[in-house]
């Protein structure tokens, strides 16, 4: 066990840990030159444009140390976002060790402090990496008194690297070899294995990824996921390198693969554990929770005949995101759909884009809401997270809506405007304190709702970029919501409702009918667009009709040209939702729905 | 008088020749009641060229007796007392001239090669002719032309009392000269609430003047002077197109070959078993050398064609209807297609009726017709899309 390293690399998005894997994985020649690809770890197309892992993949690195002795280095990748912060726990779990990667010149960030946190909560052993030493703008002074002050960590234990350069990768290596400690555990005591991670293999199914704590794992025992209860036979068992390596069994602090004939994911909770069916394990591995989702969005197919690819997408996309929930939902609007929970919006928008682009498909999501805690006159208590089944509001006795507690990290020039960004969005108990020379950290307790509406993309625009933003979930308080329906021409589009702090109501309600105005065509007809509360009108936009269209002239020759146009025109009809009789273009839910400013003319 | 050329006379002897080849495969059993001369320039085939295209269609064809009524398209600088004698005494009952405009600047941004006071001394030459309807063509919505400016016009037109005006919206295509410029941004259509406002000054100003609408862009003094032609491409009647370019349309009931016959021997390789089948719209050669080319060779200049079930011809039907103030018989669209218009669209219609782009009305054989108003008219186009046409199968 003691030639045996489990760490992870945590950082903050942008600072290098994809960069950095990469080097590690080519030092340790488990891939030839020729076939290494930038960025090797983060396989999603996604992952690699955004910089940053989203789904945690897991890679076993031959390493010969100094010392002459050959290791075998675990390297568990884990998801870079707050969001997935299930998942980071899981893999966090599985490792005695943590290189925590620090921009040299971007510095200490919220997501930094808020991993350290993490690995610090499981015992982790850290090393801190100052990483991109080549840049002109790194200041690794500077970075090192961070290190000292923000995250209260050793600086001079930091190693410096480039891993865009290879620099300092040997001696990288080697503080993984002597600094993190080699995994404990009883290779006699009966299996126990965290199940830490889960892929989709179209050939084999699932793919497990585990941390044996105790005994030894082969085929073809019996195993049993001690939550979900269920049984399977293992298959297969062996190495995660770049390709999957079989061995004959994983033992005690081992990190592996296991097939166990299993077609799906379904069912499987990360945090599960593993043990043998014959000889169970006393308790499974501590600290497993449910991730619980905390946004909420509706997607429904651009074209409704997508609807049967949804849905297989979806289960498929299930397999390898146990984190991802859904339900059916439908639309008067948009047709039938899913109600999806999402750990949140960056989870949102990953999911969203892996469906676009691994799947193919064109998807509207509607505005995302999150849970709110209603109590009825009746003392009766419901959860609403979809405002289509917001209750009647004379029926409400009181509404609670969650709170997170926020960290927003940013430039002291810009305190000002994050204090204020904060009080925009009824922040609550808003502090902040100096770190080191120049930085701040802001903290507030926010309602989520108004992180869901734009927050990051406002943060960033007011901070220059600079600013950075974590945040955890606090609890729920007593509010006071509507909802806002949208009209065009007196219909309810339904997909457009949402749940608004009555303080925002008008402002979101005008937003909505502006954009719509903007992105439906003009129709024979007068369209009115308006925002509701109940049967108030509290927002108005007007799209005037055609005045002119008709064609001068209409002889033999010109006929079927025209009616040719007239059926390309219904064709493309069809790619419009009809809500009363205006056709609303699908471009325009789009466009409603985004939460970004970007488009905006304002 | 026209000088003879060899390449007009070429042309009229291929036209002669089409004519005999189309008609043995024209099988519908009504005579033809109109003779069009249009597209393009038939003014410049001289008299006895025109005579020699009618006499072939005399013998070929079944035409009205005593005689069809005779349309003729031409150009201001064609057009003498002389040569409008010499129509009048081949048959021609209407003379359509190709005015454009009255006013100088505007024929010359045109390009056209006669002047505001030729244009109309040569009305007044058609009108002296005593052919039954004289007809000007104007266009409007130029560059820089004003509702003032284009009020003059129609002034103008109105005052030389001519039975019959068709006034056209300047439409830029690509391709042509106007497109070309357009492309290069030193033309432009005019933007839509002007071209709205000319629109309904035009139909306002004939109206009050006595040439009220029946077409977008047609115009007549009474009934009796509306294009009997014309309306037949509006309401599928059949119609037999001879010419480079020209289009035919054979209905169902004039079934292309009747059962049991031997196909025709056209490119088509469809037969029309029965009346309740597609109707059938072919279109000739575009281009004169290929078109000649073809009927050199003995063949007949088809370029293609295309065979309309019920659901396009209620589609045409339904463009076409929004653009007539006689409107669309519903009932007749239902007969003969299928298609009930109004239940597939109650709340469309009812919301059209109450912005006033249409009414729903008894028409003139008791049947419910839904007619455009002005403003429905001036969008016609978008109407027609906005409308279902879900037809039973």
């Amino acid at each position: 066990m003691d030639h045996i390293r489990n760490f992870c690399i945590i950082a903050h998005i942008d600072h290098g840990k994809s960069t950095l894997a990469d080097r590690l994985i080519q030092r340790c020649g488990a891939v030839e030159d020729r076939e290494f690809r930038d960025q090797i770890l983060d396989s999603m197309d996604l992952e690699r444009e955004r910089g940053i892992t989203i789904k945690a993949n897991t890679v076993t690195l031959p390493y010969t140390a100094k010392d002459g002795k050959t290791y075998e280095l675990n390297l568990i990748d884990t998801p870079g976002h707050v969001d997935f912060s299930h998942e980071v726990r899981r893999s966090l779990m599985s490792c005695e060790g943590a290189l925590l990667v620090v921009d040299a010149s971007q510095g200490v960030e919220a997501q930094t402090v808020a991993n350290l946190y993490l690995a610090m909560e499981f015992g982790l052993q850290i090393v801190p990496v100052i990483n991109k030493i080549d840049l002109p703008s790194a200041e690794v002074d500077r970075v090192m008194e961070e290190i000292d002050r923000d995250l209260g960590l050793d600086p001079f234990e930091s190693i410096q690297v480039s891993a865009k350069m290879g620099t300092g990768i040997d001696d990288l290596l080697e503080a993984i070899v002597t600094k993190l400690p080699p995994p404990k555990g009883d290779p006699e005591a009966p299996l126990k294995a965290l199940l830490f991670d889960a892929q989709y293999d179209s050939y084999r199914g699932a793919v497990l990824l585990v941390r044996l704590f105790d005994g030894k794992l082969k085929a073809p025992t019996r195993v049993r996921l001690m939550h979900s209860d269920a049984e399977h036979k293992v298959e297969e068992v062996g190495n995660q390198r770049l390709k999957r390596v079989p061995v004959p069994q994983l033992s005690a602090g081992e990190v592996g693969y296991v097939l166990a004939g299993m077609k799906s994911l379904a069912g499987l909770a990360i945090g599960d554990t593993l043990t043998e069916a014959d000889r169970p394990a006393a308790e499974p591995v501590p600290g497993y929770r449910e991730a619980k989702p905390v946004v909420f969005s509706s997607m429904y197919p651009m074209d409704t005949n997508d609807y049967e690819d949804l849905t297989k997408a979806l289960e498929k996309l299930k397999l390898n995101d146990a984190s991802l929930i859904y339900e059916k939902d439908s639309s008067a609007a948009l047709g039938f759909g899913f109600r999806c929970g999402f750990l949140g919006l960056l989870h949102l928008d990953v999911v969203q884009e892996r469906l676009e682009r691994e799947y193919d498909l064109s998807l509207i999501l509607s505005a995302p809401s999150v849970r709110y805690r209603i109590v009825l006159n009746n003392d009766k208590e419901v959860w609403i997270d979809n405002p289509t089944f917001y209750p009647d509001p004379a029926q409400i006795k009181e509404a609670y809506e969650p709170y997170i507690k926020a960290s927003i990290m940013t430039p002291e020039r810009y305190l000002g405007a994050v204090m204020e960004l904060c009080r925009e969005r009824r922040g609550v108990e808003t502090t902040y304190h100096f770190l080191a020379a120049g930085r701040m950290e802001v903290t507030s307790q926010l309602p989520l709702a108004e992180v869901l509406f734009d927050f990051y993309d406002r943060l960033k625009s007011i901070t220059q970029g600079y600013g950075s933003f974590d945040y955890e979930m606090l609890d729920y308080r007593l509010g006071d919501m509507v909802k806002v329906d949208i009209l065009v021409n007196g219909e309810k589009v339904d997909a457009l409702s949402q749940l608004v702090h009555r303080e925002f109501s008008r402002p979101r309600a005008l937003r909505y009918t502006e954009r719509l105005a903007k992105k439906i065509p003009r129709q024979q007809f007068k369209i009115a667009i308006q925002g509701a509360i109940g049967g108030q009108i509290i927002a108005r936009s007007t799209i005037n009709p055609f005045r002119k269209d008709v064609t001068a002239k209409c002889y033999g020759g010109d006929i079927s040209r025209k009616r040719k146009l007239l059926e390309k025109q219904k064709e493309g009809k069809k790619k419009m939702k009809m809500v009363g009789n205006v056709e609303i273009p699908q471009s325009a839910f789009v466009a409603v729905l985004k939460t970004e400013e970007d488009d905006d003319d304002e | 008088m026209r000088s003879a050329s060899p390449a007009r006379a070429r042309f009229v002897s291929r036209l002669v020749e089409e004519v005999a080849l189309a008609a043995p495969e024209w099988r519908d059993p009504r005579p033809f009641d109109t003779v069009y001369f249009g597209g393009g320039t038939p003014s410049q085939l001289s008299a006895e060229e025109l005579g020699r295209v009618l006499e072939a269609c005399r013998g070929h064809l079944r035409l009205e007796t005593p005689a069809p009524w005779v349309f003729l398209e031409a150009n201001p600088e064609d057009v003498t007392p002389e040569v409008c004698a010499a129509w009048r005494s081949l048959g021609v009952r209407t003379l359509s001239l190709g005015v454009q405009s009255f006013s100088d600047e505007a024929l010359r941004f045109l390009g056209r090669r006669h002047d505001g006071r030729q244009a109309r001394a040569v009305v007044e030459t058609a009108l002296a002719a005593g052919f039954d309807t004289v007809s000007i063509d104007l266009i409007f919505g130029l560059r820089g032309q004003t509702a003032e400016d284009w009020r003059r016009e129609l002034e103008a037109a109105v005052a030389l009392a001519p039975q019959h005006l068709s006034c056209y919206q300047l439409t830029i295509h690509p391709g042509t000269r106007f497109g070309v410029q357009a492309k290069h941004g030193q033309l432009s259509e005019l933007p839509e609430d002007d071209q709205a406002t000319l629109f309904e000054t035009t139909h306002r100003f004939l109206s009050d003047a006595g040439w009220p609408a029946y077409e977008v862009s047609n115009f007549a003094r009474g009934p009796a002077h509306q294009s009997r032609h014309n309306r037949k491409y509006w309401d599928h009647t059949p119609y037999l197109g001879l010419g480079p370019s020209a289009h035919s349309l054979a209905g169902p009931e004039s079934s292309f070959a009747r059962r049991g016959e031997a196909p025709p021997r056209s490119s088509s390789p469809v037969r029309f078993a029965d009346a309740s089948g597609p109707a059938r719209r072919w279109w000739n050669e575009r281009g004169t050398p290929g078109w000649e080319r073809r009927l050199a060779a003995g063949e007949r200049p088809i370029e293609a064609q295309e065979l309309l079930g019920p659901k396009d011809l209620a589609a045409e039907a339904l463009l076409l209807g929004l653009r007539t103030t006689a409107g669309i018989d519903l009932d007749g669209l239902r007969a003969r297609y299928g298609v009930d218009l109004l239940a597939a669209n109650d709340t469309l219609v009812a919301r059209l009726v109450d912005e006033g782009r249409i009414v729903v009305r008894t028409g003139p054989e008791g049947g419910r017709c839904l007619v455009p108003t002005l403003s429905g008219m001036a969008v016609a186009d978008g109407l027609a899309a906005a409308f279902d046409l879900s037809l039973p199968n």
